[in-house]
């Protein structure tokens, strides 16, 4: 997963994970809070900047994660320009053509873009085992992050097993017709339903056979100099907001 | 099918994060309920969250030409209940936001609310209620599958018309165009994740009886694959 590889290899990886969720937050409250696509560009581009020039991730890498979104942010947008009119006359589907909604839709994909490079910035500098001890630090339920951990640590061994299975069912024609694809993924989810159950019971076994007694715990790294990355990233996300407002 | 990131106005990601909110909570309780009558139910939950979650990178065939993946809602509610779904459906669709840019924070109470609460408590409305009528156990899981993958389609085009109504026909007409618009991929995808399902649940019925039976999702007395 590339997200992981940037997450783990970026400069700004022993960076306090609080830093870079308050500067998160903050370029998230900037891209709500930008009253006109030229404020949302701009917080946008810092945002990008920041990414790629502060925490070093590489260009490709932030373009290849950020692609299928941009993608489906196009398709949206295409959805919401399009009105229906039925009874008169000609095609029931017509494209906008009026300035206001016109910039009312440039205004919600400029918002969407600079949401989603606010996402970017956390999840391509910050490993998701740290994402999660800074929700146990914000007070989330512990049963909710058990399941998070049990999710985060479980999902690359599921992920590996559907890819041999997946293998060898292509090396036996498994998905050579859309029927036999569709059997054939039947078999795969159903094999790893069964793992489910078989792979949970041997975890729980692990854990009692470790004295396990209900919450799961994990050590946490101690982040160095944690107040003043705190500091910067707060008086950071303070000015990208201000300059979000700001900006006409 | 996920409302991206940043794309609903602020009041509605709130007002929508604030209507998932009790569902999670009471998700939570019943999982606690759970975990403490059978301990090892914790491993389960969290494994299960793993499988919907790698589900996503599955790609499955569609009439129309064009792929899309498994959403798992009608097999995981079928097997673990709707009320312990909303939780595990939260985790996944925040894992798929982190990890993927698929979906979104600022939309997670919006995705939440139609993938991991209509689509999961209608499949468990629709399987139970076929149950009831005495149709066959296979009819039961496609009807349950493929009418919760509609509903959570029908309430993503209710959350967009609602953020966007049309200028002139408002929530009405808007609420047509989305449903007109996703129709052309999403009716296909909901037959395929049907017989997907169905597949899938042949199978554990083959092979898994014994769980299927403590679960409540079979009879004592069992069911033909």
């Amino acid at each position: 997963m590339l997200t992981e590889q940037s997450a783990y290899t970026n400069r700004w990886r022993w960076v306090s994970p609080t830093a870079k969720g308050i500067f998160t937050c903050s370029g998230l409250v900037a891209a709500c809070a930008a009253t006109s696509p030229r404020a949302s560009l701009l917080v946008i581009t810092l945002l990008m900047a920041t990414a790629i020039f502060g925490a070093g991730i590489p260009i490709t890498h932030y373009l290849r994660v950020g692609a299928p979104a941009m993608l489906f942010l196009g398709a949206s947008c295409l959805s919401l320009l399009v009105t229906l009119n039925f009874g008169s006359g000609g095609s029931p589907l017509t494209l906008q053509s009026n300035p206001d909604e016109l910039s009312r839709i440039v205004h919600i994909c400029g918002r969407s873009c600079a949401c989603l490079a606010a996402l970017l910035l956390l999840t391509l500098t910050t490993p998701l085992s740290d994402i999660i001890s800074l929700l146990r630090r914000c007070r989330v339920p512990d049963t909710l992050l058990d399941l998070m951990t049990l999710c985060y640590r479980t999902l690359f061994v599921l992920s590996a097993a559907i890819h041999e299975t997946l293998t060898a069912q292509s090396a036996r024609l498994g998905h050579s017709t859309v029927t036999q694809s569709l059997r054939s993924l039947g078999g795969l989810v159903a094999n790893l339903t069964i793992q489910v159950w078989q792979r949970s019971q041997a975890l729980h076994i692990a854990a009692l056979a470790r004295n396990n007694d209900g919450a799961l715990r994990f050590l946490e790294y101690p982040f160095a100099r944690s107040a003043r990355h705190i500091t910067l990233a707060s008086g950071a996300g303070i000015t990208l907001i201000l300059l979000a407002v700001l900006i006409p | 099918m996920h409302i991206m990131e940043g794309f609903l106005p602020v009041t509605h990601a709130i007002g929508w994060s604030i209507a998932s909110a009790p569902f999670i909570a009471l998700g939570l309780r019943s999982i606690n309920k759970k975990i403490s009558e059978h301990p090892e139910q914790r491993m389960l939950l969290g494994v299960a969250a793993a499988f919907t979650f790698v589900l996503s990178a599955l790609k499955m065939p569609s009439v129309t030409g064009s792929s899309s993946h498994p959403t798992g809602t009608g097999l995981g509610a079928i097997l673990f209940g709707p009320t312990a779904l909303a939780p595990i459906g939260g985790v996944v669709l925040l894992f798929q936001a982190l990890l993927l840019a698929h979906g979104g924070i600022t939309t997670l109470g919006a995705n939440i609310f139609s993938m991991a609460i209509v689509g999961p408590f209608a499949a468990v409305a629709i399987f139970r209620s076929a149950t009831a009528v005495r149709l066959p156990f296979g009819m039961s899981v496609f009807l349950a599958a493929s009418l919760a993958d509609l509903m959570t389609y029908l309430t993503t085009a209710a959350q967009l018309a609602l953020a966007f109504p049309d200028a002139t026909g408002g929530f009405p007409a808007s609420f047509a165009k989305f449903v007109g618009i996703f129709a052309i991929t999403q009716i296909p995808l909901a037959i395929c994740e049907g017989f997907l399902t169905l597949v899938v649940m042949n199978a554990l019925v083959r092979f898994n009886a014994r769980e299927l039976q403590e679960m409540q999702v079979t009879p004592r007395s069992g069911v033909r694959a």
